[in-house]
């Protein structure tokens, strides 16, 4: 089986020749290729080149075209820092109220800030892979890109003091995640990741979640779904327990489980989902291969079938390389 | 815990600033001291909020909103400062490399409310400034919070550069989606606390 072919029978739950590995690796194939951060961030042949040398060292079966979390609000007027070595973050947000988003216009990914960056390295990946592993893009989800547009202190009190504004802007950024979705998908993406890390329970309740950002998940995954991509796959970071069983109602064909949550609960809660999952972070940092590789054995015999052996969220820019490797071995010595 | 809240509490508690500052003024009318509002009212409210704190019930905005309703109650009845130190300075930072400061102005906002003086050095801090701040503010603890891992070897050196100036006895408390991932021992810290409230009821049993 190709990577594209193992990862979609997973989300189908049918059967593979191994299970599926995907460390999220993204500006970590910036620091093992000895590229700088910002060149990577950047310039899509040096993305594209990282990820594809990422791919022959470890082995996986995706690659990532996918920047940082700051394209989309970028695009739409913030302004951002680019400290050395380090993801850029926001220096001044695009809007100052919610009510200011009725002032913006959905970016024309083909020009609107980085955004054309990440359609050309998605392009120069996809011609040189063809079908062989997934070639996932990046989309914010519409609570995220709500807080990268006002800053998230900003946006959370809006949420609540001014709902009808609110709901406006997380409309606005729906529509951004579909429209710049479907722009990756054009350009040679099977699979954009829905990456909305401020729905987390860890951050919002389980009912703001459910009344709020569900419904707009929805939309989005609709749309995506229209324009063709086989499966749609959401990142919600932390103890997303509570929110899960409202995952399959959005149209997530693939959800990711952080470290925090136990891949048993999360497997019982959702028995017919995808799951990907769930090494804690910063192991590939701090802990030996050795201990990547029992925990991957014990997550294995957890999470039963339909899913795809990852990190909780994104191996960290500092990683040992011989522990990404740990959990790709994982898979391949079984 | 489990009796009704009230009324003071359970504005709080719903994060309306305006109900609870009008209960606010109506105890004060009856001769509720300012500290008994703090302790039967804000203590209170997070006290509750605090017992929510379960991996299943935790989340920021909850915590925000009753922060900021109790933020309000303190500005007006302490109008000279918000309330009064009763439990000694700290100082907190998001450290250098990390803009994320949400989960630091709410702990701020937790420990302010609970009678710490809380000097804030900001977000994208040199841990220098941090040892600098609380030899200044003679702060008995250190609060590091940060989401990302890069900060990890800068809370390291904390406790190193607190010796240097001869404040060894200074406790260092890491927090933080990242921190947290980490042991006290790999951090070199006193305490990881999982949340604002356990950073808290750390700091409230350190002996002083």
């Amino acid at each position: 089986m190709t990577g594209l072919e193992r990862v979609l029978a997973a989300v189908r739950f049918e059967p593979t020749d191994r299970i599926p590995v995907i460390p999220q690796i993204f500006g970590h194939a910036a620091r093992v290729a000895g590229v700088p951060l910002q060149q990577y961030l950047t310039d899509p042949a040096v993305l594209a080149e990282c990820q594809l040398a990422a791919l022959q060292r470890y082995g996986a079966d995706a690659v990532f075209a996918l920047l940082d979390v700051n394209v989309e609000t970028e695009a739409l007027g913030s302004s951002l820092r680019f400290p050395k070595d380090h993801y850029p973050s926001v220096e001044r947000f695009a809007i100052q109220e919610p009510s200011a988003v009725a002032g913006l216009a959905i970016p024309d990914p083909n020009r609107a800030g980085r955004m054309p960056v990440l359609l050309q390295a998605t392009r120069l990946l996809r011609q040189a892979l063809k079908d062989q592993v997934l070639v996932a893009g990046c989309v914010l989800g519409p609570m995220t890109l709500a807080c990268q547009l006002l800053g998230a202190e900003r946006a959370l009190f809006a949420a609540i003091d001014e709902p009808d504004a609110f709901a406006r802007l997380l409309d606005f950024a729906a529509d951004v995640a579909a429209s710049f979705g479907w722009a990756q998908l054009d350009a040679g993406a099977h699979v954009c990741v829905v990456f909305d890390p401020s729905a987390s329970p860890a951050v919002v309740p389980p009912a703001f979640f459910r009344e709020l950002v569900a419904p707009r998940l929805r939309r989005l995954c609709d749309a995506l779904k229209q324009k063709g991509s086989p499966a749609t796959w959401l990142h919600i970071a932390g103890p997303v327990e509570p929110i899960l069983p409202l995952y399959p109602g959005c149209g997530v064909d693939i959800a990711n489980i952080d470290y925090c949550v136990d891949a048993k609960k999360a497997r019982a809660a959702v028995p017919r989902l995808c799951l990907d999952g769930n090494i804690r972070s910063l192991a590939f940092v701090d802990a030996e291969p050795q201990e990547i590789t029992t925990a991957c054995a014990q997550l294995l015999a957890d999470a039963g079938t339909g899913f795809i052996l990852s990190s909780g969220c994104e191996i960290p820019l500092e990683a040992r390389p011989e522990c990404v490797q740990a959990l790709v071995d994982s898979v391949k010595r079984r | 815990m489990d009796a009704e809240p009230s009324p003071f509490v359970a504005h709080l508690l719903d994060g309306d600033s305006e109900a609870a500052l009008a209960e606010a003024a109506r105890l004060c009318a009856s001769r509720a001291d300012g500290q008994r509002l703090v302790v039967e009212g804000l203590e209170a409210a997070l006290d509750r909020l605090s017992a929510k704190c379960t991996t299943e019930q935790f989340n920021l905005l909850e915590i925000m909103l009753t922060g900021r309703a109790a933020m309000a109650v303190a500005r007006a009845v302490f109008p000279e400062g918000g309330v009064p130190c009763t439990r000694g300075t700290l100082v907190i930072a998001t450290p250098q490399g990390d803009v994320h400061d949400l989960g630091k102005n709410i702990s701020k906002m937790v420990l302010s409310t609970k009678g710490f003086r809380v000097v804030d050095c900001g977000k994208d801090c040199p841990v220098a400034e941090m040892v600098a701040a609380a030899e200044r503010e003679h702060a008995f603890a250190v609060l590091a919070s940060g989401l990302i891992s890069p900060v990890i070897p800068l809370v390291r050196q904390l406790r190193g550069l607190l010796r240097e100036r001869g404040l060894a006895q200074v406790a260092i408390v890491a927090g933080g989606a990242a921190l947290k991932q980490c042991t006290a021992e790999a951090l070199n810290v006193d305490y990881v606390a999982r949340d604002a409230f356990d950073c808290a009821q750390f700091l409230e049993g350190l002996p002083r």
